[in-house]
């Protein structure tokens, strides 16, 4: 169980945490590069800001489960949105981008070689499209996770 | 590649599953135990929406 931690905690201040029965475990805060590493590195590639952390098993499953959600995606023939002209910014396609973006390096690999186009007459299209959007979505949950656990807020 | 609604729907609450579990919870059996009931409340909540739907007109 986690410890409560408000809002204002101070960034320096190690906290404890009951991990186990009758286990506790003191936390320090990672320093703010390191943090700032572990969140980049997580938003470039889902699960680099665990591994950078020493979290490798958390780190590997996520990114295993990232990739592929992204990769099925791709090979059930969901559509990329990529970056919205000027004169759509309001509009369903930057929600669309921006959920497509959280994935990092993937999705601009796969603009790049254009596998990000998609096939809207597929059957597995609009899955496809929904497993994109939700691998990128996850990316950015995992990112504030690494975030937490960079300034020891979770073990 | 082609999937069935079914395989499409498990491979989905599996992923999302995994990730839940891991960013939600701390100790590894915590995140076991609640991995398997997302994964599991995926597949029902589906199967009732489905059976929901089924008298509908489409």
């Amino acid at each position: 169980m986690l410890k409560d931690d408000p809002p204002n905690a101070r960034f320096e201040s190690a906290q404890s945490f009951t991990v186990g029965a009758d286990q506790t475990a003191v936390l320090k805060p990672q320093s703010p590069a390191m943090t700032a590493a572990a969140c980049i590195g997580g938003l470039l590639i889902p699960g680099l800001g665990h591994l950078l952390l020493g979290r490798w098993v958390r780190g590997a499953l996520l990114l295993v489960s990232v990739v592929l959600m992204f990769v099925l995606g791709l090979a059930m023939h969901g559509a990329l949105s990529g970056p919205p002209d000027s004169g759509e910014l309001i509009s369903f396609k930057t929600l669309n981008a921006f959920a497509n973006v959280g994935t990092g390096l993937p999705y601009f690999i796969a603009l790049s070689t254009g596998r990000g186009a998609g096939i809207p007459t597929a059957q597995t299209a609009d899955y496809g499209w929904l497993f994109l959007v939700v691998a990128g979505l996850l990316n950015y949950l995992i990112v504030f996770d690494a975030f937490d656990i960079a300034r020891g807020r979770k073990p | 590649m082609t999937f069935s609604h079914f395989g499409a729907l498990t491979t989905f609450a599996l992923l999302v599953a995994v990730v839940f579990a891991i960013i939600t919870k701390s100790e590894p059996r915590e995140q076991f135990r609640y991995g398997v009931f997302v994964f599991f409340s995926f597949l029902a909540a589906a199967i009732l929406v489905g059976w929901i739907m089924y008298p509908l007109p489409l």
